[in-house]
């Protein structure tokens, strides 16, 4: 066995606190043929220095001391593979991270570089060679969530080959994007830039839509996951439904508006707005008269194509999916019971920007006219309040929402289109306008459309007289200002969507305290998520405006097309191992696995044993603390690895 | 004239720490989003508000703090704290500024009558266990020296039994004059008893 050291200096990352070459004295070592030290080993020269080495000297197994393994263990294996070496041959110590980094002493650094390195050669000596497998990956892609982001994502995987399922939680796709009236800083028309692409997604012949469809449960592993969608029951039956709306016409029992954001009224069975897609009705049991009292059937005696089914249950299938595009997108933060000053929701003309974009709309419940929701009058005076449940610690969202400020810009712009005698008033804490033609937005709303932005944060809101008097400060002059209002409007800020953490704990992919799913790497992996296969876009990752949305929907896209275009996936042999002859077949390993790795196999003589299925391990290690007889072990991580690394540390 | 920040900062550093030190707050914390300035009940007579207070003492203005309108006029009513969105305790920055404001010999001409309420607030408290208004009222008009000051409520007062001549009894005296023994640390004399309690 000749074993080869080499340590790293990484410029003066490591060399100015560890003495490295004193850390490649762990040269003396048995069996260590090779020892020295390099300036950046990662570099080109640094490599060829290892593969010239091993070459010359013949070496068998390598130890390189240098920074963490997640930087460049995969530069180390290919290095020693080019030099003719099983890439698992090679052991890298971290004498960066784990030391140069966090110790300040030059000798006690390089003690503890010196015993890494040794642990290391321990370590390599009982290393294998290991060989990884291929395994074949399902050819389809399952995004969930059916806003711009969701369908951006199935449409740029389905125009590449792939079939794709989309699942939407509500009764059509669109998400919070058709809801708006204009987009901002160019003022198109919210809807008729997104129904086109509704209207694709739902045609295209790669892309199966689901609405009214959750994921229940999720099983497997990148390149092969296994889904059961719950499609719920909606009393309607899809294929039939011609989306007439005579249905809701008749219907005797009024609802709650949800794509109207709670403005104005709907009933217990509708389409949920004229452009929906698919254009189906939808039956709410909660507010149908049907279900409550038993007996109505009005919208079955009127509907002409036979489509309402009031025996409807939730339906389960279970598909087989490559990789999972999560775009779950995000809801208007619900202010009421964090701000008691404004209101908590008790005056009727403090509104949410959502519920204020529905009153622009020309599709919204007023017909496109301005009316302020308590007495129906036309607002003269409307205030807007930013940072509402953004830049708050106090309610625990210390986050910007960061297009607040954009939409308060267009919505003061469109106001004053709407109206054109009234006036706008805008607090604000900061501008946050960072984008193409942003901060050109907010100045023309002040400049052109006379919108009066006042520098602060409002205390209290009360009503007075018919009117709304908002107490605020302009602490640009330092004064207290006073506004008598006949209409306020609230920046909510963004939450995750609701279940969000739910789902993310189903894939088994990490969220943060707010239920934003987290990616992979702030700057480098911005679309993956910790597990393989599973991509992130839009809004359920933090707080994004649509162009940011369907540029990260096409990344992942991108991602989903890219793993799944070779039409298989190299596993990891860093698998665990079951020694078949001393299992006593006790199956605690398969209790503990938490990728369901485990299956048992049947002797002769009908006694059972574990085995370990190589594409579902991911190798954590779990099952090899479990077994009773200590009859696992992990490839790479061998318990006489361990061992000998221990023991190389007491010597 | 414009505030030489370069310098300023660094000379009111000890300062400004000692008051983040006795609040227990950042002054740093604050964004100046105003909202504590939107609802202050006492804006109006002040000459920095809230949110000015706090500005000043990020830019290490500790003069004009401490010697501002706002460090003595501010009651306390906590409406600022409790707005704060970065929940900074703004009343009790300023209440430090006070105090301070007072250890340092700074008396704000304008301000005299305050600082005879406060002073003689505390010592009735210390005395009586719970405030006695009639005697209170009595001392504040003799040492303000105006006897006749608000005389003609007096019988008015009387009247609806809202204040009563006999000063009110409470069980445990002595209690009392140990909180004010440690809030003092050494008990003090008359002349530095608001020096910890400030106006509260």
């Amino acid at each position: 066995m000749r074993i080869g050291v080499f340590v790293c200096q990484c410029g003066t990352n490591i060399a100015a606190t560890v003495d490295t070459e004193k850390a490649a004295a762990a040269g003396s070592l048995r069996d260590v043929h090779h020892a020295e030290t390099i300036q950046y080993t990662c570099s080109d020269p640094g490599q060829r220095a290892i593969i010239d080495a091993i070459r010359e000297k013949e070496l068998t197994r390598v130890v390189i001391a240098a920074c963490s393994p997640r930087m460049h263990e995969t530069t180390f294996r290919r290095a020693v593979t080019r030099a003719g070496l099983n890439p698992f041959m090679m052991d890298m110590v971290n004498i960066r991270e784990h030391c140069s980094w966090v110790h300040s002493d030059v000798d006690t650094a390089t003690g503890k570089a010196i015993d890494l390195t040794s642990m290391g050669v321990a370590r390599v000596r009982k290393q294998a060679s290991l060989f990884s497998s291929k395994v074949p990956v399902t050819n389809r892609v399952l995004v969930i969530g059916g806003g711009v982001a969701g369908i951006q994502a199935a449409l740029d995987i389905a125009d590449a080959g792939l079939p794709v399922t989309m699942v939407e939680r509500g009764p059509s796709i669109g998400g919070n994007m058709a809801r708006l009236d204009k987009t901002f800083p160019t003022l198109d028309c919210s809807s008729c830039i997104l129904t086109p692409r509704m209207v694709e997604a739902n045609q295209h012949e790669q892309i199966d839509l689901m609405v009214n469809s959750e994921v229940d449960t999720v099983r497997g592993h990148v390149g092969n996951f296994e889904v059961d969608i719950r499609k719920k029951a909606t009393c309607v039956i899809e294929e039939k439904c011609t989306g007439c709306m005579i249905c809701q016409e008749k219907c005797p029992s009024r609802a709650p508006d949800e794509f109207n954001a709670g403005v104005g009224e709907s009933k217990a069975i509708s389409v949920p707005f004229p452009q929906a897609v698919p254009l189906v009705a939808n039956l709410r049991k909660e507010h149908c008269r049907q279900f409550i009292r038993g007996k109505c059937g009005v919208c079955k005696k009127v509907c002409k194509s036979g489509a309402i089914d009031y025996e409807q249950e939730d339906e389960v299938t279970t598909e087989r999916f490559g990789a999972i595009v999560v775009a779950t997108g995000y809801e208007p933060y619900d202010w009421r019971e964090a701000y008691p000053d404004y209101g908590g929701g008790q005056y009727p003309d403090v509104i949410t920007s959502l519920q204020y974009e529905r009153l622009l709309s020309a599709s919204g419940p007023t017909g496109g006219h301005v009316r302020r929701p308590s007495d129906g009058e036309e607002p003269r005076q409307v205030v807007f309040i930013s940072c509402v449940g953004s830049r708050d610690e106090s309610v625990g969202r210390p986050f910007c929402c960061s297009v607040g400020c954009m939409y308060i810009a267009k919505q003061a712009i469109l106001t004053k289109e709407h109206i054109p005698e009234s006036q706008s008033y805008v607090f604000y804490i900061d501008i946050r306008a960072g984008g193409k033609g942003y901060e050109e937005f907010t100045r023309r709303a002040q400049k052109e459309y006379g919108a009066v932005y006042l520098r602060g944060r409002v205390g209290k809101i009360y009503p007075s007289k018919g009117k709304l008097m908002v107490m605020g400060t302009d602490t640009l002059s330092g004064e207290q200002v006073e506004i008598e209002a006949d209409l306020v409007v609230l920046a909510a800020g963004f939450a995750a969507a609701e279940g969000a953490g739910e789902l993310a704990r189903k894939l088994n992919i990490s969220y943060d305290q707010y239920e934003f799913l987290s990616e992979s790497h702030p700057k480098l992996r911005p679309v993956e998520t910790n597990t393989g296969g599973i991509f992130l876009a839009g809004a359920c990752q933090g707080p994004k405006d649509i162009p940011g949305s369907v540029a990260q929907a096409s990344a992942a896209a991108a991602k989903a097309i890219g793993l799944l275009s070779k039409g298989e996936l190299e596993t990891s042999p860093m698998v665990a191992a079951v020694n078949q002859t001393r299992c006593t077949g006790c199956f605690k390993c398969r209790d503990v696995c938490p990728y369901n790795a485990i299956e048992a196999v049947e002797a002769r003589d009908g006694h059972q044993t574990a085995r370990v299925v190589d594409s579902l391990c991911h190798g954590c290690g779990v099952c090899n603390v479990a077994c009773p007889p200590a009859v696992i072990s992990l490839k790479g991580y061998t318990d006489n690895q361990l061992i000998a690394e221990t023991l190389e540390l007491l010597r | 004239m414009a505030i030489r920040v370069s310098t300023t900062i660094a000379d009111g550093a000890a300062l400004v720490a000692d008051i983040e030190r006795r609040s227990g707050e950042r002054v740093s914390a604050c964004y100046q989003c105003g909202r504590c300035t939107s609802t202050c009940a006492a804006a109006f007579a002040f000459d920095y508000p809230p949110h000015r207070i706090m500005r000043l003492l990020q830019l290490g203005q500790v003069d004009k703090v401490l010697n501002s309108r706002t460090a003595q006029l501010c009651f306390d009513c906590m409406t600022c704290s409790s707005r704060c969105p970065m929940t900074i305790d703004v009343a009790n920055v300023i209440e430090q500024v006070k105090m301070i404001a007072d250890e340092h010999g700074i008396r704000v001409n304008k301000e005299k009558s305050i600082r005879l309420f406060r002073r003689a607030f505390l010592k009735n408290v210390r005395r009586h266990g719970r405030l006695h208004e009639a005697r209170l009222l009595t001392w504040i008009n003799l040492r303000s020296f105006k006897p006749f000051n608000d005389l003609a409520v007096v019988p008015l007062i009387l009247r609806r039994k809202k204040v009563h001549i006999v000063p009110p009894k409470i069980r445990n005296r002595r209690e009392i004059h140990r909180i004010f023994h440690e809030v003092n640390g050494n008990g003090g004399g008359n002349g530095n008893s608001d020096r910890h309690g400030g106006g509260k």
